[in-house]
Order: structure tokens, then C-alpha cells, then sequence
């Protein structure tokens, strides 16, 4: 499944079939992938070098909650990543790497209970053909490592949309919170518009134009979701403003790109990333919505939204089946759990008076 | 005062007129009106009947056209039957209100009673590991995705214990209760943990100020400062942050209607994006917005009201 | 206000709440109470819990089409014939509105006319459209103002290019409306409906059609009262809205009034006093049941008082309140299956010992695959279809989805249906070693092609309204997995699938079938019928064979002759070979039916049959308390835990304070 499919709502365009198909073959998803770790180590360190970011640093070491958090999140990304790098295996088709690490395990017909041995409703049974340690779903698929996988839709989703929506809200604050008269006015209206839409409605419609994908999907959550940050930017931009080190700037004459640039984003960054974590978490529990909505991941694609979905009605079943609900809500609780934890953290770093 | 409150309104009309336009193009780019047509009649239509249907409808007149008699009749709140139904909206919005309102309504009073005391105990308790550990489950209360809340109220509440209707709604005077037990219990849930965490920030941001300091010091109990003092003060700053949403849940919860079968509002739009019922998500968009935007309102009215050194300019 | 007073107002606002809850609380019955208690001679007053999917649609007879307004719009319309409710091999047309069965005139030209006559004393119901608010008796004049409404544009009446093929005069009557700006002339009679007297008429055909009785035992085709399609106009009158007849507005002759329609939560129907127009049948009792049913024999109807139909959308609460006895009856759908059936299709202990019974529902449908014909990678390969095809394990599928109940669909016609071969076997069903050696006869070796050696991508497009749905588009994408070929499914919409088969942009659509409208082979065979082209008609694939269209126009307005079997199994096999879809299964299913609501009857051409529907008040009360027993324990605990919470937050105020 690849990583990027782009909306193809100008269907049958040549230029696009061909640039799916360049961005299906598995190098460029293996380069993409390592492409994307690269850039978050990159920005890691350019931050490591601001002051503030060293201070925070400093007050975050001691703060054991974030640690685990952190490293929590470290072990999500670690799974993610297994299976987003892919290699080429026998018969033409892809694997991960994941699937290298675990093993391949066979799948059933249907469903069985975690650990057991045959089928839930095979008369006689039959031994299945492995071992599972959460069992199997409706379609005979191996939970773990279906919740595994899902790591990856998840971190697909969520990066994908930061990608999308903070350099949209940051950049929009700021100029608005800078720039003031009609940039913030207009900037304001803009928002004031989206954020008067039911959010539910403009991303099932958007997503029912666009068609299904985890392209789409981030697309639409990116353009829906860049109005808090906006706000929060441009706030803390014109709190900025009124500093002395502006003034400053201002009356030695440097110029607009040089205040922003030098001493106007550095020091908001930090909400950025504040935010970019809190919204992380958000973005992955919407994606649980929106598989509910029938608007989610598309067939084939394992996300812990569709195990839910997936799972309603399985717990009127009798014998119950509470193993697919309860992997993927576990799984999905642990990273958003881990997120909030860590915004937390980072926000007491960052400014330890309002813990 | 009504000055400010002309201006407001003269503000919102390009606001409201930006959002008609976004959901009407998405709607007409969304779905061809053949589309509407099979989905009304009934996969077996023959396309003479869905032509019909299309042109009773006025659906294959140019898009602008179409544009500026909706936006004709929603000024006057004229709204277009429902496709489905073909019940009136006003009809349909005067019906359903009173179910939403029936859940929404004691579910934010509720939330906000749990929530306040919830916080107002976290900061009477502050930085001790009591505290930390409330947090943690605010947090965690807050990582859980509502579905998951709502499967299991349903599941194992209403069906293992028999004690409420899993399902379902009537207005039976006082035994409507039963009905909605469940869905507000939901809704308190699901807000509890970020709103535990929102309020015990106002609050530990109010125990920091001075006045707190000194009445300790001059020796009034702490229950009295925390529970006359802090919450006063501190219910002023959250009340104008909450009274933005009190217009806005006239039009239900989405989600907690649908698990629960409530004929609310939340349910109409849900359904109608299901089918495509072009007038009623129109028609609810527009509401929704015009409720937004009172929302916003009314909260700059009550921080003017709350501290007259703001100036409403 | 004191801290302390204020502690202990809320503390006793507390109790109060609670106190308040637990006598709210007390009952988990979802429905209101029924319109009355006792029958006005003292017996008990009958109430049937059924439930529906969704909100009606439309109650105009002449127009709503779909399954759910249809079963709303069965007990309050009677039509002209209808089925016999228990014979359904072969299914039997009986007079309801008719006196006796309509006779058949042969005419000169190859023209046929069938002469009808109503039955004299049926009348409308009470209504305030009627004047002084009394039904009045129901005439020919109506059955011919309702068959004009159907050529009338405005009421978009979904039949009406089916009957203007055959009847006389309604093309031209839908021309003439469409002149004069689509404005309909009621006061020109219809050349195909004669009015011969107060109670007769003659239906005038431009061709012999024996399908048009079972048009007349539909709801299209009854009687309608003027006066209610004119007062029922939807608009306001002294300052009150009326019901639009074309939405939702019923004025019938049936055994049941709709007395409320809540959207989004119920209808109600209330027995008609007087109704006297049919009673329950005599004969045709299947063997299992005679004696049970014997009792019913000749009875009027309906047997019970009162309908509430819950509108439940969703799966879980249709279980739920099942399991409760809130529902009289449900259908087993994926989920709700395990719980209750065994896997070897009988009812699980559980339920068995609570009383209830297992009915098996048979739908004369079939669901397929279909494949776009005119598309260049699948319309013109047929080894590739037929590979396709051997690839699906239809076993397997209905094992999954349908808990194995929904048989497999060797050949389009259904059981039950004449034309149906009950030992035949599609000689493209699930082989895997023949669908790879067709796969590469087609040019595909292992589902690559052969010369360009790029593995063959085909698209699926889906319908996605739910987990299930994805989860069978799912297995489709795993079924070509296995030959190497990729499937790339495209979800959508209801509405757009339709819209997407309508103009032919798909490759292959999945969820493709047909339910029979009447038990006629030719309703199914159409289908595939080159002049049926999409957007005016349903063949969605886009099949055009010449010799097929040769041998269906033969049979298609046949009787049932040993000819006309013969015509019909050469058309299965021509559609076997050719592979234009992949037949899934044939519609069944299980309900579940509680022990006091055993089935009278089992016809699903019936919507619901609520007048032969039967129940056993005492015995549903007496089990509904039986499964609704309220464990105390966990308001015990609840209330321990209250009292710990409220006890350590006392001793923290008090050492804090200190």
C-alpha cells in the first residue's frame, strides 16, 4: 500500500498515473520513509541549538512521566517504521519489514479466539495453521500483528496531516499577527468561515470528492485543522510584537522577512511543537470517527479505526469477540495516551509557572 | 452596546454568506443530481422518473442560478423541503431541538458540575500525588476515543444490568429520564477529562493570585477561599470561555444520537450526509453557523459585561 | 451562602438526583404504551413490536418503490390481487380487491384485455378529506383515477415505463401531458383502463402480457380516492400544514390506519373496524403447522389491534432488544447469527429453551459481480471472466457473511422461480487450479501479462456504509489475490455506485442483484436484455448477445409451458458460458421469531403480511419479566463507593482546615 496516493479527482490525467505509479515502487517508498525520519532529526537539531529549547530540555530530563512517554512514542514510531520500509520478496509482490521480524504467520478462514487452536465455529475442528496470539478477525487475519500494522496508517495519517496543517497555521498567524490591518483581517475571515462549518461535514464531503486514501484523508484533516494553531500563532505573535527586541529590529531597520525569521519564529516554535504533539493525538482519534463514518482508511488498509468499527457489532456475538476491539483500542489509547503526556511535559518545560 | 452588537451582526453576513457558498459547492460538485435522483427513487427508477424528479426540483438549472435562490431563501428561512421526506425544515428543526436539548443541555450541566468539582479538588490537593494521579486519568480519560465509550455503555450498562433502555426515545413526561440517562452519562464521560484539565488550569492560575495569599495568611479556612472566592473568580473566566458552545448544542451530538437512537438533530444531519439530503445539510450548515456565530458573540458580550476595562472595539 | 450550608445543599441535591434516576429508571421498555388496553369485549388488546431499517420514503402508492415504504404501505393499501400468503412453490395470485380472478380476452391483432370486476361494499377509510369524514365505497372510477395518476409526470411513478410497453394508450397519455407543460388531464379517460360500470372495468393491452396480474397484486396498480390526493396537497390550511399525499399522507382501503408517524422513531397502525374485504385462507396450510394454523381458518382480519413499527437503524439495539423481548422478531444478520445459531443452523440451547423459533426467510433474488462488457480489459476476454469467476469462493463467503445460510448461486434464476434447474451447477464456480490455467489461457499467467510481464491491476468499485461492507470488499481483493491479480477497490456511495453503473465508468461493481418484483423468470432475464441499456434500463453490465436476445424475446410473455422451461435453461447456459458476472448467492436468511410470535406465514413477496401476523399477549408479558430481572449489586456498590468518596473528601477538608 503505499504511502502517498494523490487525489486523483482529475481522473485518467497522464501525469499523475504516472507519478502514483513512480511513487508505488518500493525504493521511493523506503527513501520517502528514512527521507522523513531525516527531516525530523534535522529540525530536532536546529532546535536543540535555541536557548529556550536547551533550557526545556534540561527541566524535561527530570520529568519522568514525559520520559516513558517519549519513549513510548519512540517504540510506536520504531513499529511504524518497520513496516513502512518495504523490500521486494518472491512472486513480485512487497513485504515490510515488519513482517520479516514476525514472522510469517498463516492466516485462517475466519475467526478464532486469542491462543486457541481451531476455528470459532468449525464443526468438527479443524487445528489451525498457526499460532495467534490475539487471535483472528472476521477474514481470518492474525490481530497482533494487524495492530501492528496499523502503527503505520496512524503515523501515515498524523504526519502527513502535520505536515499539511502546521505550516498552513503557523504561517497564517504569524503573518496575521505581524502584519495586522487587512492580512489579519482577512486571515480572521478565513477562519471565522471554516470554523462556523460543522467539521464532521466538510471533511465527509471533502473526502467523499477526493475518494477515499490515506492521502485524502490527511488532506482533508490538514485543511480543517489549521485554525486552532492559526489562533494560538497569531496570539502569541502579537503578544511578541509589543517586545522590546521588536522594536528594536524595527528601528535598526531590518527587514520584514529577516524580524520574522530571526526573532519572531524561534520563539513561537515551541508552541508549534507543543501543539504539533497535542494535535497528533487528535488527529489519530478522528481517524476512528471518520472509520465510522465510512469516510476512514480505505479496503485493505489496516488502521485501529476500522478494528473498532469493525468491532461494535462483534460484542453482541456470543461467544463474545472482544479481542479486535480490544487490541486496537488499547494500542490507539497507549500512543494518544503517550502524546498527551508529552504535550503536558513539554508545556511544563517550556514554561514550568503554568504547570 | 448595540452599537457593538449591529456591527457584530453586519460582520457575521459575509462569514455565513462564505460558508453557504463552501457546503453548496461541495454539494454540487459532490454529487451529480442523477445521482440524487437514484438514491430518492430507488435503484429501479427508470430514467424518466429520475429526470422528473431532477427537473420538479429545479436541479438542472445553471449553478449559479440555483445558488442565488438558495441563498434567497435561506435569508428569509425558507428552507427546501428535505429530498427524502419532504417534511419542512422548520418543521423538522422545531421537532428535533427539544431531543438534543433533552441530552445536550443536562450533559453540560452535569459536565460542568463534575468537571468544576473534579478541579476545584485537584487544586485543593495541589502538587501532591493525589493530584498528579487525576491528571493522569483526565488524561486518560481524554485518550479514549467516544466511540469506544459509547460501545461499551450500550453493550455492557444497558444490556447486562436491564436497568435503562439500550435504545430508543420517547416523550413520556417524567419517564423520558430513562432514555437519557445513558447518552448524557456518555457525554459527561467523554468531556470529562479535558475539561477537568481546562478548569484546573483557570483555577491554579486564580489560587496563584495574590488576594488567595492574603486571605491565608490573614487566616480564612481553605475550603471557604477555594469554594466561595476561587470558584467565583474562576467560574467568571470559564464560563466565557464555555458560553461560546451553549448555542451550538442545539444541534446535538453526532454520535451519541446515532449509538442511541435519539430523534435529535445530531441524527437528522447525520443522516442526511449518509443520503445525500442536499436541503437538509444545507439548512442545518447554515444553522449550525448562525448558532456559532451567536456563540461568539455572546461571549465577547459577557467579557465586556465581566470586566468593564475591556472596550467592545 | 456559607462553605458549609452550600456543601450540604448539594449533597442533598445529590441524594434527590439520585432518588430521582433510580424511580426513572425503574423500566428499560423502549415503546410508549399501546393505543388501548382491552378490546371493547374485554379480551386483550394485541400489540405487535416490529421493526424497520429506516424512515419511510414516500406513502403514494403509485410512486414509492424502495423495501421500507413498501412495508409500510401494505396494511393500509389493499391492491387488486395478492399472493397467497403460504403457497410459495409455485406462488398463487388470489382476488383481494377483486371479486374473482380477472378474465382473460384474447383479441384480434395479437391485443389481449382482461375484464375485471371489484368486489361491491369495500370502503376507503375514515378520513377528514371525505365529507362528514366517512370512507366512502371504492369504485372503478378509482382504480382508473390511480392508473391515470401513474402516466402523470408530476407523480413520477417508477413503473411507468414498464406498463407503457404493454398497455394501451398510456404512452401517448404521458406525450400529451408532457406537451402541455407537463400538466396532466384527468378529465381525458385512459384507452387502457375502460370503466364499464360503477364496480367493472377491462384492462386493454397492446400485446399479451400474463406479468400484468402480478403488477395488479402491487401496490402501483390499487385504487386511490380522489378527494385524498386533492385535500392532501401540503400546504397550509387555517393556519395547519397538511400532509403532502405524494410524501407521506395514506388514505387506503387496507386493514390498518397509520395513527403516527414519529420520524426517525416509529409508525403506528391501528386495526380498521369493519374490514371485511379478504379473511384468512383456508387451504394451503404447509404440513407442519395445519394444526396450529386450523385455528385461524376463515377468521376475519387483521388478528391483532395494533402495529408499532420501531425505526432501528443500527444492528446492536435490534439484538439488544430481542434479547429483552422488546422486539418481536428479527432478522439474524452476520453478527447476530453466531450468538444464535449453531454451526450446524439450528437455534443455540440458549435460545431454543427460552421458547423461540428459528424461520428460514427465502427472497427469490440472486447477487453477482458484474462485470462492465464494454470495458477493453474485461469485456472482451472471456477466459479472463471465466477465471475471474472460478477464483470466488462463494462457499467461503457465505460461511463468513452469511453464516452459511444464503445458498450458492449456480444459475441467475432463483429457487422458487419457474426456470430454476435444481441440479444444475455453474461450470465456472470456485476451482482454483481452473481459474489459473484459464488465467493464463487468457494471456494472464499467474496474473501477469504475458507480454508486457506487468502484473494485471483490475478496480472494484464498492458500496462502503459500514464494517461489514468493507470487510466483503475485503475478501474480493484477497479471492484475486490468490491468482496474483490486484484488485484495487474504490468505495462509494450508495448513490454514486449507481450513478458510477449507470454511465459505465467501472471496470467491476460489486453488490450487484435483483429481487424479484413478481415470480416471473423474464423479470430476471431482462437483465441481460440488449435493449435494456442503461440509463433507461438495468443492464448495467452492458451484455449484448444477439442469440440471447432471440430466445428472450421468445419466452418472455409465455405461460408456463414445458416450451417456454426449455427456452429458459438454454438461456442459463448461454449466460454461463459467456460469464458477463460472477452469480454470488441466492438471498436468505434466518429470523428469529419469540414463542409468542410463531409466523403465520412465510411468503416474502409479502412486506410483511401484518394482517395474518399474530401474537400471545399473556405469554409475552409474562417473559419479558422473566428476562428483565435488575440485579441490585451494582447500586450497592455504586452506593459504597459514594459513601467512601464522600467520607475522604469530609477528612481532607478537615485536616486541610486544621
Amino acid at each position: 500500500m503505499p504511502l502517498a496516493s494523490l487525489p486523483l479527482a482529475a481522473a485518467g490525467s497522464g501525469f499523475f498515473t504516472s507519478l502514483n505509479d513512480f511513487l508505488n515502487r518500493w525504493w521511493v517508498q523506503d527513501f520517502i520513509v528514512v527521507f522523513g525520519f531525516g527531516l525530523v532529526f534535522v529540525l530536532l537539531r536546529a532546535g536543540s541549538r535555541n536557548e529556550r529549547w536547551q533550557r526545556a530540555w534540561e527541566r524535561l530530563k527530570r520529568d519522568r512521566t514525559g520520559l516513558i512517554a517519549l519513549a513510548v512514542i519512540c517504540l510506536y514510531l520504531a513499529i511504524g517504521g518497520l513496516e513502512a520500509l518495504q523490500i521486494p520478496s518472491s512472486g513480485g509482490g512487497r513485504r515490510s519489514v515488519l513482517d520479516l521480524v514476525v514472522g510469517g504467520i498463516p492466516s485462517e478462514k475466519t475467526y478464532s479466539a486469542p491462543l486457541a487452536n481451531t476455528l470459532l465455529t468449525e464443526i468438527p475442528p479443524k487445528p489451525l495453521n498457526g499460532r495467534h496470539l490475539l487471535g483472528t478477525d472476521a477474514l481470518g487475519k492474525d490481530v497482533f500483528v494487524q495492530t501492528l500494522k496499523a502503527c503505520r496508517t496512524a503515523l501515515i495519517i498524523g504526519g502527513l496531516t502535520s505536515a499539511i496543517y502546521i505550516p498552513l497555521g503557523a504561517l497564517l498567524g504569524i503573518i496575521a499577527g505581524y502584519f495586522r490591518r487587512w492580512a489579519d483581517d482577512l486571515i480572521q475571515y478565513i477562519y471565522s468561515t471554516l470554523a462556523s462549518i460543522p467539521s464532521i461535514l466538510l471533511l465527509v464531503a471533502i473526502l467523499m470528492i477526493l475518494g477515499k486514501g490515506l492521502g485524502t484523508m490527511s488532506f482533508a484533516l490538514g485543511i480543517t485543522g489549521w485554525v486552532g494553531l492559526c489562533r494560538l500563532i497569531r496570539g502569541e505573535t502579537m503578544r511578541q510584537n509589543e517586545r522590546a527586541y521588536v522594536a528594536a529590529a524595527r528601528a535598526l531597520g531590518q527587514s520584514h522577512w529577516r524580524i520574522v525569521t530571526r526573532h519572531l519564529l524561534p520563539n513561537v516554535m515551541h508552541l508549534v511543537l507543543i501543539n504539533f504533539v497535542l494535535g497528533f493525538s487528535g488527529i489519530i482519534l478522528s481517524e476512528a470517527i471518520l472509520s465510522y463514518l465510512s469516510v476512514g482508511s480505505p479496503v485493505g488498509t489496516p488502521s485501529w479505526g476500522s478494528m473498532i468499527d469493525g468491532g461494535r457489532s462483534e460484542l453482541s456475538r456470543d461467544p463474545l469477540i472482544w479481542w479486535n476491539l480490544s487490541a486496537a483500542t488499547v494500542a490507539l489509547f497507549g500512543l494518544v495516551l503517550s502524546l498527551n503526556l508529552l504535550g503536558d511535559s513539554l508545556r511544563r518545560a517550556f514554561d514550568p509557572k503554568r504547570g | 452596546m448595540l452599537n457593538y452588537i449591529l456591527r457584530r451582526l453586519l460582520y457575521s453576513i459575509p462569514v455565513v454568506a462564505g460558508v453557504m457558498l463552501i457546503t453548496f459547492l461541495l454539494f454540487n460538485v459532490l454529487q451529480k443530481p442523477e445521482a440524487a435522483a437514484a438514491l430518492n427513487l430507488g435503484a429501479k427508477a427508470s430514467a424518466q422518473a429520475k429526470q422528473e424528479w431532477i427537473h420538479n426540483r429545479g436541479l438542472d438549472e445553471p449553478m449559479p442560478v440555483q445558488f442565488v435562490k438558495h441563498l434567497g431563501r435561506l435569508a428569509t428561512f425558507q428552507f427546501e423541503p428535505s429530498w427524502r421526506t419532504g417534511r419542512d425544515m422548520r418543521e423538522v428543526f422545531a421537532k428535533h431541538a427539544g431531543p438534543s436539548l433533552l441530552i445536550t443541555l443536562p450533559g453540560f450541566v452535569c459536565g460542568l458540575i463534575a468537571a468544576v468539582g473534579l478541579a476545584l479538588y485537584q487544586v485543593f490537593v495541589r502538587n501532591s500525588l493525589l493530584d498528579r494521579s487525576m491528571t493522569l486519568a483526565a488524561v486518560a480519560l481524554m485518550s479514549v476515543p467516544a466511540m469506544v465509550y459509547i460501545i461499551f455503555g450500550q453493550a455492557v450498562i444497558a444490556l447486562a444490568l436491564n436497568y435503562f433502555p439500550a435504545f430508543g426515545f420517547d416523550m413520556q413526561g417524567l419517564g423520558t429520564a430513562r432514555f437519557l440517562v445513558l447518552p448524557v452519562l456518555v457525554m459527561v464521560l467523554v468531556n470529562l477529562g479535558h475539561d477537568a484539565r481546562l478548569y484546573r488550569a483557570i483555577f491554579l492560575e486564580e489560587v496563584g493570585q495574590d488576594y488567595v495569599r492574603t486571605a491565608l495568611a490573614k487566616g480564612v479556612a481553605s475550603t471557604r477561599v477555594l469554594g466561595v472566592h476561587v470558584l467565583k473568580n474562576g467560574l467568571i473566566a470559564l464560563i466565557t470561555l464555555t458560553v461560546a458552545h451553549l448555542p451550538a448544542l442545539v444541534m446535538g451530538s453526532l454520535l451519541i444520537e446515532n449509538f442511541f437512537g435519539i430523534p435529535g438533530l445530531g441524527n437528522v444531519l447525520f443522516i442526511a450526509i449518509q443520503t445525500s439530503d442536499q436541503p437538509v445539510v444545507l439548512a442545518s450548515v447554515y444553522l449550525g453557523s448562525l448558532l456559532y456565530i451567536a456563540g461568539l458573540i455572546l461571549t465577547d458580550l459577557l467579557y465586556a459585561l465581566a470586566d468593564p476595562r475591556i472596550r467592545l472595539s | 451562602m456559607s462553605a458549609v450550608s452550600g456543601e450540604r445543599w448539594s449533597f442533598a441535591l445529590l441524594v434527590c438526583g439520585a432518588a430521582f434516576l433510580l424511580c426513572a429508571g425503574c423500566d428499560n421498555n423502549p415503546h410508549p404504551r399501546p393505543l388501548r388496553e382491552t378490546r371493547e369485549d374485554g379480551s386483550p388488546w394485541l400489540v405487535r413490536y416490529a421493526g424497520t431499517s429506516e424512515d419511510v420514503r414516500s406513502l403514494d402508492p403509485q410512486y414509492a418503490y424502495d423495501q421500507i415504504s413498501r412495508r409500510v404501505l401494505e396494511p393500509v393499501y389493499d391492491c387488486l390481487l395478492e399472493y397467497h400468503p403460504m403457497k410459495t412453490d409455485p406462488y398463487e395470485l388470489t382476488p383481494c380487491l377483486l371479486a374473482e380472478m380477472p378474465i382473460h380476452e384474447p383479441g384480434a391483432n395479437g391485443q389481449a384485455s382482461y375484464l375485471c370486476r371489484l368486489k361491491p361494499g369495500v370502503n376507503f377509510h375514515d378520513d377528514p378529506c371525505f365529507p362528514g369524514g366517512k370512507g366512502r365505497e371504492v369504485v372503478a372510477a378509482d382504480v382508473h383515477f390511480s392508473w391515470q395518476r401513474l402516466c402523470d409526470p408530476k407523480v413520477e411513478a417508477t413503473i411507468f415505463s414498464n406498463l407503457a410497453e404493454y398497455v394501451t394508450g398510456f404512452a401517448e397519455a404521458r406525450a400529451a401531458a408532457d406537451q402541455n407543460g407537463g400538466r396532466f388531464d384527468y378529465s381525458r379517460a385512459l384507452t387502457g383502463l375502460e370503466v364499464i360500470d360503477r364496480y367493472s372495468f377491462r384492462v386493454h393491452l397492446l400485446r399479451p402480457y400474463p406479468q400484468i396480474l402480478y403488477w395488479m397484486a402491487m401496490h402501483f396498480t390499487c385504487p386511490v380516492a380522489r378527494e385524498a390526493v386533492e385535500y392532501y396537497d401540503g400546504k397550509s390550511h387555517d393556519g395547519e400544514l397538511r400532509p403532502d399525499f405524494h410524501k407521506l399522507a395514506a388514505v387506503g382501503t387496507g386493514p390498518f390506519r397509520i395513527v403516527e408517524y414519529s420520524p426517525r422513531q416509529r409508525v403506528r397502525f391501528e386495526r380498521v373496524p369493519g374490514y371485511r374485504t379478504t379473511t384468512f385462507p383456508t387451504d394451503g396450510f404447509p404440513p407442519e403447522k395445519a394444526e396450529w394454523l386450523s385455528q385461524f381458518a376463515g377468521k376475519s382480519l387483521p388478528l391483532i389491534d395494533e402495529v408499532q413499527m420501531s425505526i432501528l437503524r443500527e444492528n446492536i439495539p435490534i439484538f439488544v432488544l430481542t434479547r429483552q423481548g422488546y422486539l418481536d422478531g428479527m432478522g439474524a444478520n452476520k453478527d447476530a447469527f453466531a450468538a444464535l445459531l449453531t454451526p450446524t443452523k439450528t437455534l443455540a440451547p440458549k435460545y431454543r429453551d427460552r421458547g423461540m423459533f428459528l424461520e428460514k426467510d427465502v427472497e427469490p433474488s440472486t447477487f453477482w459481480t458484474v462485470f462492465n462488457m464494454e470495458d477493453p480489459v474485461i469485456g472482451s476476454n472471456k477466459k479472463l471472466r471465466q477465471a475471474l469467476s472460478s477464483a470466488y469462493d462463494n462457499l467461503t463467503y457465505s460461511n463468513i457473511f452469511m453464516s452459511g445460510v444464503a445458498p450458492v448461486a449456480e444459475q441467475l434464476v432463483p429457487p422458487g422461480i419457474f426456470g430454476h434447474m435444481s441440479d444444475w451447477k455453474n461450470p465456472y464456480g470456485y476451482n482454483l487450479e481452473r481459474a489459473r490455467r484459464l488465467l493464463a489461457e487468457a494471456g494472464y499467467p499467474e496474473g501477469r501479462d504475458a507480454k508486457t510481464g506487468q502484473p494485471l491491476e483490475l478496480s472494484l468499485e464498492a458500496v462502503s456504509s459500514g464494517s461489514e461492507d468493507r470487510q466483503r470488499a475485503e475478501f474480493e481483493q484477497r479471492a484475486f489475490a490468490e491468482l496474483g491479480v490486484r484488485l484495487k477497490v474504490n468505495e462509494h456511495t450508495f448513490a454514486r455506485l449507481t450513478e458510477i453503473e449507470d454511465r459505465g465508468a467501472y471496470q467491476i461493481a460489486s453488490g450487484s442483484g435483483w429481487g424479484a418484483d413478481y415470480p416471473d423468470p423474464e423479470n430476471f432475464f431482462f437483465l441481460f436484455y440488449s435493449k435494456n441499456m442503461p440509463p433507461a434500463g438495468k443492464n448495467y453490465g452492458r451484455y449484448r448477445n444477439p442469440e440471447f436476445d432471440r430466445i428472450f424475446e421468445q419466452m418472455a410473455t409465455m405461460e408456463n409451458t414445458p416450451e417456454r422451461l426449455a427456452l429458459a435453461q438454454q438461456l442459463t447456459v448461454i449466460l454461463a458460458e459467456d460469464c458477463p458476472v460472477i452469480l454470488n448467492f441466492h438471498k436468505a436468511g434466518y429470523s428469529v421469531i419469540q414463542p409468542w410470535a410463531r409466523r403465520t406465514h412465510s411468503n416474502m413477496m409479502l412486506e410483511g403480511g401484518l394482517k395474518y401476523v399474530t401474537v400471545d399477549h399473556a405469554l409475552r408479558e409474562q417473559k419479558r419479566r422473566e428476562w428483565n430481572r435488575r440485579p441490585v449489586w451494582p447500586l450497592a456498590i455504586a452506593l459504597v463507593l459514594v459513601a467512601i468518596g464522600v467520607g475522604y473528601a469530609v477528612q481532607v477538608r478537615r485536616r486541610l482546615n486544621a
